[in-house]
């Protein structure tokens, strides 16, 4: 979340703010962290991450500290996590079985 | 489950530079190793380390350094040993190495592993010496450290003068 403020970041830079979060939080092995980003929409700022499961503790916290983007105030939130790409797409408790 | 468990990590610090020697002081290594650590695994694990974070001991002649920290975070520590480059004190750059020798519990585990092994490199300091007098030397001070176990301690000093 941006609030208002002015350029958005693209795919490019939101990758680095990841990465430069995890250097700040985890040093050079957090840094070296595999991270992909699936998906990017600049205009919801929201992504798909992907991340090995042990590195999952270590991105989160990264993420959830990670105050400042260009000087500009910011907040990360996660809204889902899973093993499974598919179950992103949807809520599977409203899922209605024919 | 009652009291904090610490590991006490031996190392050795090797240096090209003979100045160096001179100024190796404890607070210049416990801010280098602090500063490797804060750069390898960040601000986490600056902070883990550092809980009880001490350089218990140091011989600057043979350039020996104890370390203690906790027992959740030595492995944090030891690999971040291999990343520090250079001391700093008096706003004086010298490159070194840290060598890890022996991670152990308590520091009496980490002298007898440290007296073993000066006895040892008292041996290969002997087969590889060329001067007649550094030879001399060596062998009273190995003779001296056969003999009984408190003797020992003198021979550990005498390694300064076959190294550089």
């Amino acid at each position: 979340e941006l609030p208002d403020g002015g350029a958005r970041p693209n795919a490019a830079q939101f990758k680095q703010l990841v990465v430069s979060a995890l250097r700040e939080l985890h040093g050079e092995v957090g840094a070296a962290l595999p991270v992909d980003v699936l998906t990017y929409e600049e205009k919801t700022l929201s992504a798909i991450l992907r991340v090995i499961s042990s590195g999952l503790v270590k991105l989160w916290s990264a993420l959830t500290l990670l105050g400042f983007y260009q000087n500009r105030r910011c907040a990360f939130r996660v809204l889902q996590t899973s093993p499974f790409l598919l179950a992103l797409s949807g809520n599977s408790r409203e899922l209605v079985l024919d | 489950m009652v009291r904090f468990k610490n590991r006490y990590v031996l190392c050795e610090l090797l240096s090209d530079d003979p100045r160096c020697r001179h100024c190796i002081e404890d607070r210049a290594v416990g801010l280098a190793v602090r500063d490797a650590i804060g750069r390898v695994h960040g601000d986490y694990g600056l902070a883990c380390c550092s809980i009880s974070f001490t350089v218990k001991y140091l011989n600057a002649y043979t350039g020996t350094v104890l370390l203690r920290c906790r027992k959740d975070s030595y492995r944090l520590l030891c690999s971040a040993l291999p990343f520090v480059r250079f001391l700093e004190s008096r706003a004086q750059r010298y490159p070194c190495a840290l060598n890890t020798l022996h991670v152990g519990g308590t520091i009496r585990t980490c002298q007898k592993f440290l007296i073993q092994y000066n006895r040892r490199q008292l041996v290969m300091l002997l087969q590889n010496c060329t001067n007649e007098e550094e030879r001399q030397c060596i062998q009273k001070s190995l003779l001296s450290c056969s003999l009984t176990e408190e003797q020992s301690q003198s021979g550990d000093e005498e390694d300064d003068d076959g190294t550089e």
